[in-house]
């Protein structure tokens, strides 16, 4: 292991000036953003994700739906207007099962996922910092075994989106699938864990 | 200042909500949220496999996401020591002492081998919470729909077969 901190940021920064992604600030401006509303609204504990693998607390799911509720419905009229793209990734059938069958696993275990978990390190959680450790352990085996693994991964049946299979329909189509997912995020319901927050 | 010490649901979705709008948007970064390609991007750093075919095949995508955990990690220690208070080093959950047990050497073990599965997972999937949730599913993919479907469920049978007097 021969890890040059300096390479490692001279060549991160280029590589994201490179792309047309957004300037450094701008990037760093979303991280703040998210990592402020997550730690505020305290979603990024144990308590509040394994609380949900639980079924003792809902504030997890009634916040990711009500974000996906709202976001698509402006995001599909953005898209039209020109003001943003689609980044849609595609249906690896196997990786999708598999992954997601083990991501659950993990997260049930671990209490937090790769975004939450960095904003419960900041905060102090020792236990998600050795999960972190575990996390980058495995992102590096999995770029070792990448050539194997892609095998399982497919069959690829391509970046399909409900909207682009529905057509000139998707426009009305956009309100009710906001719509329901918002449904949702209130029929959850309202239980949550706040005594058990881990201030102690 | 009088700030709330709890952002509730509502506005907490409302501001991410928002959030992916900004990302999305021209004048953001017009690209998605997404934060597991950074992990295994820093991993194959800190294990020399730069050359390998993955390593390039996701550099772009892990340096912009390695910048935005940064800002993630700024954004929370600073929520958590001004505004929410909770800024606090600590190793056992509360509801883990409640419902498997109180042992710190178990929550480090069992920490391990869930950031293990969470990432190895995520990059079989090619994307986690953020990249197939918010992201995926907030663009009508398929992709995200199958993975947020399986998630939940999974998530939840874990969640009754792992812990215990729930």
């Amino acid at each position: 292991m021969d890890f040059d901190i300096v390479r490692f940021i001279s060549t991160t920064l280029e590589l994201v000036e490179k792309q047309n992604h957004g300037s450094i600030g701008v990037i760093l401006l979303i991280g703040i953003i998210f990592g402020v509303v997550i730690q505020w609204s305290r979603v990024d504990t144990f308590d509040k994700i394994a609380g949900f693998a639980m079924l003792h607390g809902f504030k997890v799911p009634k916040m990711l739906f009500l974000a996906i509720g709202i976001a698509s419905v402006g995001l599909y009229f953005m898209i039209k207007m020109g003001w943003a793209h689609y980044h849609v990734k595609p249906i690896m059938v196997g990786g999708l099962v598999i992954g997601g069958t083990l991501f659950a696993i993990g997260m049930a275990i671990l209490g937090l996922c790769p975004g939450t978990g960095p904003v419960a390190v900041s905060e102090g959680n020792i236990d998600v910092a050795v999960g972190l450790v575990g996390g980058i352990v495995a992102g590096a085996l999995f770029t070792y075994l990448y050539p194997e693994l892609k095998g399982i991964m497919g069959p690829d049946l391509g970046k399909v989106t409900l909207t682009g299979l529905l057509g000139e329909s998707a426009d009305w189509f956009i309100f009710l699938y906001g719509a329901a997912l918002i449904a949702v995020a209130f029929l959850l319901p309202n239980r949550e864990i706040e005594e058990e927050v881990g201030e102690v | 200042m009088s700030l709330p010490r709890r952002l509730g649901w509502i506005p907490g979705g409302i501001l991410i909500a928002l959030l992916i709008w900004f990302t999305f948007s021209v004048w953001g970064a017009d690209r998605p949220i997404g934060a597991s390609t950074a992990i295994s991007y820093m991993g194959g750093w800190l294990f020399g496999l730069q050359e390998s075919e993955y390593f390039q095949k996701i550099k772009g995508s892990g340096a912009w996401e390695v910048l935005f955990l940064i800002g993630v990690l700024i954004g929370g220690s600073f929520t958590s020591l001004f505004i929410t208070k909770t800024f606090k080093f600590r190793v056992l959950p509360p509801l883990w002492r409640k419902h498997k047990n109180e042992s710190v050497a178990s929550r480090l073990i069992w920490s391990f081998i869930g950031g293990f599965l969470v990432v190895f997972g995520a990059r079989l999937a090619g994307g986690c919470t953020s990249g197939h949730f918010l992201s995926g599913a907030s663009q009508t993919a398929v992709s995200g729909l199958i993975f947020g479907g399986v998630v939940i469920v999974v998530l939840i049978v874990t969640g009754r077969l792992f812990y215990k007097n729930l």
